[in-house]
């Protein structure tokens, strides 16, 4: 057992100093995740606040009045200007619609009449005009809120939340990417290293030796492991620092955890998909495409739990579902649940790779 | 003349060879033919919910102006709305299957003929505040476009919305648009990237240096042989996108110029990336790995007008915003930005040719270095 373990120790540090010698390694397995993380965070202001030319036409109070509701609802960003200008605004698409209070709205409102406020739209896709579906209602049930128990609606919301802290999308985003980050980490490392000993032909000499063929694959998922590990430890410290996430207490431990088993089924996978194709290009290429199955079914742009039911019946059979569900609840919510039945899926995905991947190389015999 | 004629066979030569070789990695070239389509499907379903939020909705009043209210929250453009009971709700929105539950009250039709304040509860699975903020915006106009049509004498102030156009497009047919560019841009990159590449991995460039040939006959014949290799998969992504996904294109002739205009773009990026690069595995992992950024930045979503302003000043760096505001006037007859048509195609050719001077340029830098 001693032997089994020095052996796999060898064949580790083997792989991570030719690891460290191809620092495009690094650069293949980081820049694609941190470019998406600062994407994400560049785009965020714009997401449900879509531009907006308002103009107020009218003279009288309430015509100001839903002016200032619109103001308050802060759903839009505002450019307050008149009709021309704004039909200049639209017309070089700088705003999605213009909203105009027409004259005579304070009059219409005060006789009891109806009054419209007339919303021009460019609805060249839903996301775009639902937003503003939604939000000029909004403007409005505010208008009549402000005019507390003289306000003709008598339906109001109470709201409660199922969770203490609201999370803003682009950290919702942040630790899919960094799943994601952890496994192409653990498949580009153990699936090249393992790819490149069959192609430069090492593998004979590993596999005439009398190192049994799980001591090779453990050696070699180890250095995969180790490498995301510690990538995806820092990124993690970044988004820590950033304020993305608020990890405290055990939860910590918690998400270092969940960090460790990703990254161990990663690497897992690499072994075998290298051991499998045993060349390097092939590798990488299904390696990357297998990243972007795993992370996309995985909801990793969405919220897996909102899409239809055929698509998390997939997602039940991805692990990175788990690993993402675990990581949120630790490092957001500060919340355990289902982190039994998430660990126990990642663990037992990491011990049926490393199988497989022993049976791959173990075929090569 | 005779100068001429030889570039012209120096480039398919060099063409034929591509091919040849890309024949010889048939699991790398089968893999990378399909690489399009797998990253059109898999986009697609980031907008497969259409950004409705699957909602319960308890109803403890049956009463006419409870339906009326329940009608109104169907047609506000942001549920999917399923009715059920309080248990049941609770435990749906405990297991993460619903953004909210909405409770209408037993008391609601009462409380309306009585003109009492009536609240609705409404509980909010959190989870991220583009969902939540969401639900926050559309109960309220659930309620005000009840108000509108059941008290109209009441709330006399409604929407009056005009669209510019006649129907409004969904978030499957408008993102798949913006998605083919970028499934289009990752199959160049891919096919000329690597390709290109691999002469320097293996030295065989020295011979291409060493020849005769001029250099921008080179590099167009790479790149030719990767477009022929790509057409086949572009063809295959299109006609995914027009016979399964449904989307019919508008101006059938512009599609056909555009999808040749895209594989000459990316496949002539792709040979600049194998030129400078010169390792085929960091050529395609940055191949892969720009697709989300580039997605995110380059107006897939909307005129990139809308976007915050570094967005906007990024987007217009790369090809692939152009490119997207040319497939949607395409297909959906959309204008993205202000340029025309030609003046968007125009800074396409533009880039291509640009692209194609930097790779002369980088291999008349490798003859130095030699």
């Amino acid at each position: 057992m001693r032997d089994f373990f020095h052996l796999s120790w060898m064949i580790m540090l083997k792989d991570l100093r030719v690891y460290f010698k191809h620092p495009t390694n690094i650069v293949v397995v980081l820049v694609p995740s941190i470019v998406f993380l600062l994407i994400q965070a560049l785009g965020a202001a714009a997401v449900g606040r879509s531009p907006v030319a308002l103009v107020n036409q009218d003279n009288g109070i309430e015509g100001q009045r839903i002016v200032q509701s619109i103001r308050d609802a802060d759903v839009f960003r505002l450019s307050e200007v008149d009709a021309t200008q704004a039909q200049t605004l639209y017309d070089q698409l700088r705003v999605v619609a213009i909203v105009t209070i027409p004259a005579g709205f304070t009059n219409r409102v005060e006789a009891h009449q109806p009054a419209s406020v007339d919303v021009l739209v460019n609805n060249l896709n839903l996301d775009f005009t639902n937003d503003i579906r939604r939000a000029v209602p909004d403007a409005i049930t505010r208008y009549y809120q402000a005019q507390g128990d003289a306000s003709p609606i008598k339906v109001t919301m109470n709201e409660t939340d199922l969770r203490a802290v609201d999370v803003e999308l682009f950290q919702y985003a942040a630790l899919p990417a960094i799943i994601m980050l952890l496994l192409i980490g653990g498949l580009i490392t153990g699936g090249l290293s393992t790819a490149r000993e069959f192609e430069d032909e090492t593998i004979k000499e590993l596999l005439l030796s009398p190192v049994p063929s799980a001591a090779i694959v453990v050696g070699k998922v180890l250095a995969g492991f180790i490498t995301s590990f510690c990538l995806g430890a820092i990124i993690l410290g970044g988004v820590t620092i950033l304020g993305w996430v608020h990890p405290s207490g055990i939860y910590w431990l918690v998400g270092l955890l969940v960090v460790a088993l990703t990254a161990l089924f990663g690497a897992g996978l690499g072994v075998t998909i290298g051991a499998s194709i045993r060349h390097v290009m092939p590798v990488i290429v299904v390696s990357l495409i297998l990243t972007f199955y795993l992370f996309f079914l995985a909801g990793g742009v969405g919220v897996l739990a909102f899409e239809p039911t055929w698509l998390q019946q997939i997602a039940v059979f991805d692990p990175l579902t788990y690993g993402t569900h675990a990581l949120q609840m630790a490092l957001f919510y500060q919340s355990s649940d289902l982190l039994l039945r998430d660990g126990i899926v990642l663990a037992l995905s990491a011990l049926a790779t490393l199988g497989i991947g022993s049976a791959a190389v173990r075929r090569v015999i | 003349m005779d100068s001429l004629s030889y570039s012209l066979r120096v480039i398919w030569a060099c063409a034929k060879k591509d091919i040849r070789t890309a024949l010889t990695e048939r699991l790398f070239t089968i893999v990378g033919l399909f690489v399009p389509v797998t990253v059109l499907i898999l986009m697609s379903l980031f907008a497969i919910s259409g950004g409705k939020a699957p909602t319960a909705v308890v109803m403890l009043d049956q009463g006419p102006y409870a339906q009326a209210f329940y009608q109104s929250m169907d047609h506000a453009h942001s549920f999917i709305l399923e009715q059920t009971s309080t248990t049941e709700a609770a435990r749906q929105l405990s297991a993460g299957e619903i953004v909210a539950v909405v409770t209408i009250p037993a008391d609601f039709d009462s409380g309306l003929r009585q003109n009492q304040p009536v609240s609705i509860n409404v509980a909010i699975n959190n989870l991220n505040t583009d969902f939540t903020n969401d639900i926050r915006r559309a109960i309220p106009l659930s309620i005000t476009s009840f108000y509108a049509s059941s008290f109209p004498n009441l709330v006399n102030i409604t929407t009056h919305e005009v669209d510019a156009y006649p129907q409004d497009t969904d978030y499957i047919p408008y993102l798949a648009v913006s998605i083919l560019v970028i499934a289009l841009m990752i199959g160049g990159l891919l096919q000329s990237g690597p390709a290109s590449a691999k002469e320097w991995e293996s030295h065989t460039i020295k011979e291409l240096l060493l020849s005769p040939a001029s250099r921008w006959a080179i590099t167009t014949g790479k790149m030719l042989g990767s477009i022929l290799i790509g057409l086949g998969s572009a063809i295959v992504v299109v006609i995914v996108l027009i016979f399964i996904v449904g989307i019919q294109p508008a101006h059938w002739l512009e599609l056909i110029g555009y999808t040749l205009l895209c594989l000459i773009i990316f496949n002539s990026i792709g040979v600049l990336f194998g030129t400078l690069i010169k390792q085929r595995m960091p050529v395609i992992a940055l191949s892969m790995g720009t697709a989300l950024p580039l997605f995110f930045i380059s107006g897939a979503f909307g005129p990139i007008s809308f976007q915050t302003p570094i967005i906007q000043w990024m987007a217009p760096l790369s090809p692939a915003y152009y490119l997207i505001v040319l497939f949607q006037h395409s297909f959906h007859n959309f204008y993205l930005n202000t340029l025309s048509m030609g003046a968007n195609t125009l800074i396409l050719i533009v880039f291509a040719l640009v692209i194609i001077g930097l790779e002369t340029l980088a291999l008349n830098r490798s003859v130095l270095s030699h």
